[in-house]
């Protein structure tokens, strides 16, 4: 199975939008597979027209712990409070006790470790819920969202693509759509991956932040392509980041032109690709240069 | 107004899912305040700060961020192993009567390592995670963090502005901060300090269902809010009734969906539509 990850560094420019109709596009020639590694805030599904609800599986995970205190063996010596390197732990001066913070605390176990009473214990989270539906065009997809105010997303992910890897059943490709920005859940979603699609539009906020998400990708020394939303909306600055494209030897795979359809699909909650037949051929046209592009990749690999 | 006692207002901007018009909002948001009030403009969407590029504000170097991790000293170490049994980031893997590996950019420097070492092999050193920038344009200043490359921790830059901000804050009437999108702990962080937030939107079936992330989020944070809509038109007035019917009091301001506020958008030119004033206009009051 490949692993295509799709990303963009800035929110808003047509990750999923793009995932959902090449994903559409993708499956009526391969088996695929869909993991949403967005787990902020998680609605690649929604794109297919698949409701929460309407999943078959939804379950709880942990990949997180928390300490809380044990108020009897306490004798406020404070040290857990000096230990604590994410400020998740205040003193509560009037019954000289520590109070841990509802946000902050990563489970790290410092505060348990330097507790010279053993007043400190360390208890599992359920930091999320996992889980996966069949969307009408027949693949599945898996999503998960973190509790509100819990840590660990960049876990989290890794649990979405061990449950993707799990439902895939001997799928060809699984297609993952990453979180908008560059920290942890986007590292732990291009991790493993065989091909990243790097989406940008042209403005300057699309460009500055594509070239930092493609740092993190090319430190993994994965392979990439490019898709340039909304093109046509300046096209000058289109041609700026073909050449830095071009430049960089990336490939660009598609100009996607501006068009209201795509927003009138997204709240209508159809993919593009479904909502509106004219832009068939150029998902299609997506599908034909990754195949040539993970082929080239393959070829190279092998001649290492 | 009473002028003799003027608090600084501290105003969040978010919106859960990427790309609503967060920076846009808060950008012009900055200018329009800054007419007649001072202003501090902070972007905390660490990972990819834009609010210098939609302003075209040259970012004046201030300094870098550190954060600590740990170093071993291999002869004390008895590779024993529990350094790497410990860590909860994987950021050290170790294998019993083997030293142990390091991988600086997945630690936290949580400290666990360091206090549960029997040999005390292991003590501190840091690494660069971050820049802290300053600048100033269209009468406001400005005040922003940039995660390094390969970072993880966005919430570290956050708290590293947060006291840079605390040294400063009292010399403004508003400080508007621009937070990352999502619902993750660097936004958590950005919020705290926020006494009234602002949650942009779009009228999309994504939006929404990020949107109420981010309500239940301000709730849970007791962070009074209002709610923008970005990309506003009539064709999308029955998501807006049906979805958000129950918070239409809150929503202060819509900004219409047109390809002319895109395209000075995509120029780095502020917006100035009306409803930027209406924003205005309710936080002044």
């Amino acid at each position: 199975m490949k692993t295509i990850t799709i990303l963009s560094g800035k929110g808003g420019v047509g990750k999923s939008s793009i995932s959902a109709s090449l994903a559409v596009a993708l499956s009526e020639t391969h088996k695929i597979i869909c993991a949403d590694c967005d787990v902020d805030a998680s609605n690649l599904s929604l794109v297919f027209g698949l409701q929460e609800k309407d999943y078959d599986e939804w379950k709880p995970i942990t990949t997180n712990k928390k300490a809380r205190l044990i108020k009897e063996k306490c004798n406020g010596c404070r040290k857990c409070l000096e230990t604590c390197y994410f400020d998740a732990i205040a003193w509560d001066e009037k019954n000289k006790i520590p109070i841990f913070k509802e946000f902050g605390c990563e489970g790290c176990r410092a505060c348990e470790l330097i507790c010279p009473n053993g007043a400190i214990e360390i208890f599992d989270v359920n930091n999320a819920k996992i889980g996966y539906g069949k969307t009408k065009y027949g693949f599945f997809v898996v999503s998960s969202q973190l509790e509100m105010g819990e840590s660990g997303s960049g876990k989290v992910v890794s649990a979405v693509k061990n449950l993707a890897n799990k439902k895939s059943d001997n799928s060809d490709i699984m297609i993952i759509d990453a979180a908008a920005g560059i920290g942890c859940p986007v590292i732990a979603s291009v991790t493993g991956s065989d091909y990243v699609i790097a989406v940008t539009e042209p403005t300057p906020s699309g460009f500055s932040d594509l070239k930092r998400a493609l740092k993190v990708v090319n430190h993994f020394g994965i392979p990439q392509g490019l898709i340039i939303n909304k093109f046509d909306l300046n096209p000058s600055f289109s041609k700026k980041i073909e050449r830095f494209a071009k430049d960089n030897k990336i490939k660009i795979i598609a100009n996607i032109p501006y068009d209201k359809n795509f927003l009138n699909a997204l709240v209508n909650l159809v993919p593009i690709i479904d909502y509106s037949p004219k832009f068939k051929p150029l998902f299609y046209d997506i599908v034909s240069k990754l195949k040539e592009e993970l082929l080239v990749n393959d070829k190279k690999t092998k001649e290492e | 107004m009473n002028d003799d006692v003027i608090m600084t207002k501290i105003i969040g901007v978010t919106g859960g899912k990427g790309g609503t018009g967060k920076s846009t909002v808060a950008t012009a948001l900055a200018v329009e305040l800054a007419k007649g009030y001072k202003v501090l403009l902070v972007d905390m969407d660490t990972g990819c700060p834009n609010d210098h590029l939609l302003l075209n504000i040259k970012r004046n170097f201030v300094r870098n961020i550190f954060q600590r991790i740990p170093k071993w000293d291999f002869n004390k170490c008895t590779k024993c192993g529990l350094c790497g049994k410990l860590c909860e980031t994987n950021a050290i893997v170790s294998i019993k009567d083997k030293g142990p590996v390091f991988i600086p950019s997945q630690c936290n420097g949580c400290g666990t390592c360091v206090i549960a070492c029997p040999s005390k092999a292991i003590s501190w050193e840091r690494k660069d995670i971050g820049k802290v920038y300053e600048g100033h344009g269209f009468d406001l200043d400005f005040l922003s963090g940039e995660l390094k490359i390969n970072e993880p921790i966005a919430e570290f830059i956050v708290g590293d502005v947060k006291n840079e901000l605390d040294k400063i804050k009292d010399e403004y009437d508003f400080i508007i901060i621009d937070t990352a999108a999502g619902t993750h702990c660097d936004v958590i962080s950005s919020l705290m300090i926020c006494d009234t937030a602002i949650a942009v939107s779009e009228p999309t079936p994504l939006g929404i269902h990020d949107m109420e992330l981010i309500i239940d989020l301000l709730s849970r944070l007791k962070i009074p809010f209002n709610i923008v809509i970005n990309r506003y038109e009539k064709t999308n007035e029955t998501i807006i009734e049906k979805v958000i019917g129950r918070y239409k009091k809150r929503i202060i301001a819509t900004i219409p969906y047109s390809k002319d506020i895109m395209e000075a958008y995509s120029k780095g030119v502020p917006i100035t539509h009306h409803s930027i004033k209406d924003i205005a206009r309710r936080i002044v009051k």
